[in-house]
């Protein structure tokens, strides 16, 4: 036990050292209608820290303020109170723009203009040359896999091939950080599978990734750690492994074991009472923490308690 | 033409201008400052809002000034490839079809098809031109802004200000493009439409002798063609002049002989049709009936107050002084041109013009030549050339001929005496209606002058344009843009509005304000009757000069449209002066620059994403 929490000391210690990307300090959003009356608090007061390597998972039921969080992070909307800094300048300088890729929710994109053209247009915003330009358009149009396409109008594109090329801009820069809005929505099965190799690609390549998702398997896949939101409130924050650790139980998993061991050790654990063979910790799914998260709220709102496995990685109170 | 206001001089024009708009520039800026304040200030408390309104400042400041031209060129390409796949170019086709229709209902037989041409296709091309753009600038970026599409660019390296400036950029280019394939199919459509030539049968053509019964050359006229036909004077040779009709003439001369040893004659082109006439102009003062000098003419009404009136048959007369008259410029004498308007105060033979004459003066010794006979014609551009040698009149009441540089000529100075001949008659005239016709510029580049003046009134819708987009939605910016194009059509009424409102004087508008003016029509009141200063009255008229303020500082400040175009100097056939077009350059410049800075503020202020 004092060895793993001086471990986990050790790599909280490790990560603090590394460079912190995105920053938010009590940040929070109320929309106001036009007479400047306030309409909805879509974000509590929130507090992050998002360093660089990391996968970082948004997470939270539909209107929990996923986007809100994304936007006000990127400065397209302003804060009702406290800041965002993002590589350590404020959230609406654009100058950090230059190293940040965005997919929206949607793609916004212009309908008018073909994939091709699109990339370029994007690539001219990075002040990139004609031959960069036609270079990264093409290599990241077939990644996508949109070779085919790549002469039509967006406005015939479906869904999927929308989400594909608005990945496809998003990358056009080669981006340190990469903030992706629901990345998986539209794709298909083949199509989510290669999204997430993407972004563990990304990851590997020292890209810090930001997203969000209420698909929890692509969360939980790909995600180093995790924040989730519920009515603009930031209910739980910490690595996927802690947040679905189950303490009190333990799992053993092996391959290669001969029957006779198999029931070898089963005697030894019957001997020492234990009703299980498997022998570990066991995950809970993502979904099970989901649904108690939003269960949980409804039942107490307000702040939740957090769990004692989550200690290693702290929640400030804002 | 009528030119009713004066062309001032470049140089000295700039300088005041220049600092009116800084003055104007200033003061929009702190009342927006203002406005911007005591908005935060609600929301927020003093304070923060004046430090939000600081930082607003700095912030917007930072980001207009130098943006990155590649990143301009983008959106501006962008901006282009919207109107194209918007179908901008079939503006081009409705064109054609405005040129077809020209061609079918202008009436060639009008009396001056030149100008009539003129001024249709230039006034088409500027309404086309401008409505293409704004409609374009107008929609845009609120559509983007709906679409969301502009998430993904502002989340780019992209600054507010090349945002902006890619719109405006992108338009006008899209714009220009238009205004060139319009100016050129315009101006080849009006050239082929007023060329024309006429054939003089030698039948239509009479000996004429003289008093002695010796052949002097023959008379004539020329085939109708355009729905007109000239009076041909020729002389013994059998070369002469198709006198001018419609405006121009043409020049006949013999081409040989038929078989039957009559003579075949052959008609010229037009001249003096398509002209751009490039005017010395004077100085006018004004000699009142007793013959003293009298700082004005008379005025016959408030509606040509621009134009004096000199009574006939009296001393009265109009004297404008020209400068830097020189034989090297005029060699074969001055070429007098002039536009004599006519007021009668009794009908008399109305197809007659009004006589009068013309003298020349030398403004320092006195010396007057003999006096010139013309005859005012309403709207017609009259000429006379005064030749080099000239009879003068000497005290004694002789007539010696002198030389018109060296005798008549001061330092270059030179006076021309108008004076009507019939009493209870009068002529009017401004300065600019004399002048010297000192050369002429080519019709072809006037006319693409004319364009350019068309592309300042592009240029500025577009800017306008754009700017209310920043924060409004499509068709409010719309209307928005509309509406500061009429204040500033109607600024000069507006102005004279507000002082007569202020000063109480109705001499200057009478009818008052909106309220008053309400006020009149419901209770039919004459616009010219004075109202009983009631206490009720005075309310009213209270109310509208606090309604008046606000539209007297819009048109103080909003562009006129109107002022920037110089199509009547083409269809008048005179050249465009370099100092107007300058003028207006900067102006449309000045514009730009503020739609463009105010454009920039308003969309950094606004959440774009939500
Ligand atoms: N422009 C806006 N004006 C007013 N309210 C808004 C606006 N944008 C978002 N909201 C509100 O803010 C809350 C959070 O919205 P947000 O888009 O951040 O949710 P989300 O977590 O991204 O949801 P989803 O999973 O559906 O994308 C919602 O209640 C939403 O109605
Ligand atoms: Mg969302």
């Amino acid at each position: 036990m004092i060895q793993e929490a001086a471990a986990s000391s050790q790599t909280m210690r490790r990560s603090e050292s590394a460079e912190v990307v995105v920053e938010a300090r009590n940040l929070s959003k109320v929309y106001r209608d036009f007479w400047g009356r306030s309409k909805k608090t879509a974000l509590k007061p929130l507090d992050l820290d998002i360093r660089r390597g990391e996968i970082f998972g948004l997470l939270g039921p539909n209107g929990a303020g996923k986007t809100t969080t994304l936007k006000l992070l990127l400065g397209l909307i302003f804060p009702t109170s406290g800041e965002a800094l993002v590589f350590g300048r404020p959230a609406t300088d654009v100058s950090k723009n230059e190293r940040i890729g965005y997919l929206p929710e949607e793609s916004y994109l212009y309908k008018f203009l073909d994939a091709e053209e699109t990339l370029d247009f994007y690539g001219r915003l990075f002040g990139m040359s004609p031959e960069e330009r036609r270079r990264r358009a093409a290599a990241l149009i077939e990644m996508v896999g949109l070779s085919r396409d790549r002469k039509r109008q967006l406005r015939e594109y479906s869904k999927g091939m929308t989400r594909r090329i608005g990945v496809a801009q998003a990358l056009i820069n080669d981006p340190e950080l990469v903030i992706l809005d629901e990345p998986t929505s539209g794709l298909d099965p083949i199509g989510t599978r290669e999204m997430k190799d993407l972004i563990i690609d990304l990851k590997s390549r020292g890209k810090t990734v930001i997203m969000c998702s209420h698909l929890l398997a692509d969360v939980e896949d790909v995600c180093d750690r995790i924040a989730v939101l519920h009515q603009g409130e930031l209910k739980e924050l910490g690595r996927v492994e802690e947040l679905l650790r189950v303490t009190g139980v333990t799992q053993i998993r092996a391959t290669g074991l001969s029957p006779a061991a198999t029931a070898e050790l089963k005697a030894v654990l019957e001997r020492h009472g234990a009703a299980d063979i498997e022998i570990g910790n066991p995950r809970s799914t993502l979904e099970d923490l989901f649904l108690e998260v939003v269960r949980d709220t409804e039942a107490r709102p307000g702040r939740r308690a957090r769990r004692p496995a989550g200690a290693s990685d702290a929640t400030r109170t804002g | 033409m009528v030119l009713e206001e004066q062309i001032p001089q470049f140089t000295a024009w700039i300088g005041p201008a220049l600092l009116r708009y800084a003055a104007a520039a200033s003061i929009s800026l702190l009342i927006a400052a203002i406005l911007a304040w005591l908005v935060q200030a609600i929301a927020n408390g003093p304070l923060a809002a004046g430090d939000r309104v600081y930082r607003g400042l700095l912030a917007g400041l930072a980001d207009v000034s130098l943006p990155s031209p590649r990143r301009v060129w983008a959106l501006a390409r962008l901006a282009i490839q919207e109107s194209l796949r918007r179908n901008v170019l079939v503006v081009l086709a409705l064109f054609a079809l405005i040129i077809l229709f020209a061609g079918w209902f202008l009436d060639p037989a009008s009396v001056d098809p030149g100008r009539l041409y003129i001024g249709f296709i230039l006034s088409a091309t500027n309404l086309l031109v401008c409505l293409v753009t704004l409609v374009l600038s107008v929609f845009s970026l609120p559509a983007d802004i709906k679409s969301r599409t502009i998430q993904t660019v502002t989340t780019k390296p992209v600054r507010t200000s090349e945002i902006v400036l890619g719109r405006m950029l992108g338009f006008a280019a899209v714009g220009t493009c238009l205004l060139a394939l319009m100016g050129l199919a315009g101006w080849a459509f009006v050239v082929r439409s007023v060329s024309h030539g006429h054939t003089l049968e030698a039948e239509d053509v009479f000996e004429a002798t003289d008093g002695d019964g010796a052949p002097a050359g023959a008379e004539g006229r020329t085939s109708r063609d355009r729905g007109h036909r000239h009076r041909v004077i020729l002389d013994a040779g059998g070369s002469g002049i198709a006198e001018t009709t419609q405006g121009h003439r043409h020049q006949v001369s013999v081409s040989g002989t038929t078989a039957t040893g009559e003579k075949t004659f052959a008609v010229g082109p037009a001249i003096g049709l398509l002209e751009a006439r490039r005017p010395l102009r004077g100085t006018l003062r004004f000699l009142d009936r007793d013959g003293r000098p009298a700082t004005k003419g008379i005025s016959v009404g408030s509606e040509w107050a621009y134009r004096q009136y000199i009574e006939g048959g009296s001393a009265a007369a109009a004297i404008w002084t020209f400068e830097g008259v020189s034989p090297g410029d005029f060699s074969e004498g001055l070429p007098l041109e002039m536009t004599v308007r006519v007021f009668r105060t009794y009908k008399g033979d109305i197809e007659e013009g009004i006589h009068g004459t013309v003298q020349i003066r030398n403004p320092t010794s006195g010396l007057r030549s003999e006096s010139l006979p013309i005859v005012a014609r309403e709207f017609t551009i009259d000429s006379l050339l005064i030749p080099r040698r000239i009879n003068t009149v000497l005290a004694n009441g002789e007539l010696q001929e002198v030389d018109l540089f060296d005798d008549l000529a001061s330092d270059g100075r030179i006076e021309v005496w108008l004076q009507c001949l019939e009493p209870a008659q009068y002529y009017g005239v401004a300065q600019a209606d004399f002048y010297l016709r000192a050369g002429d510029g080519s019709f072809a580049l006037n006319y693409a002058k004319s364009c350019v003046g068309i592309w300042f009134c592009m240029l500025l819708v577009t800017a306008l344009g754009v700017m209310f987009s920043t924060f409004l939605s499509g068709p409010v910016a719309l209307l928005a843009t509309i509406a500061t194009l009429m204040i500033g059509q109607f600024r000069e009424f507006i102005a004279r509005l507000f002082e007569s409102q202020v000063t109480g004087d109705a001499t200057i508008v009478p009818g008052g304000g909106p309220i008053e003016s309400l006020y009149r029509i419901v209770t039919q009141t004459s616009i010219t009757m004075e109202l009983d200063p009631t206490p009720a009255v005075s309310a009213m008229k209270l109310v509208d000069t606090i309604l008046l303020a606000p539209m007297r500082i819009a048109a103080g400040i909003f562009p006129s449209l109107s002022s920037l175009g110089t199509s009547d100097f083409v269809a008048g056939g005179f050249d465009i002066p370099g100092d107007l077009l300058g003028a207006h350059a900067c102006e449309t410049l000045g514009y730009v620059l503020a739609f463009f800075v105010a454009g920039v503020f308003c969309l950094k202020a606004r959440e774009v994403a939500s």
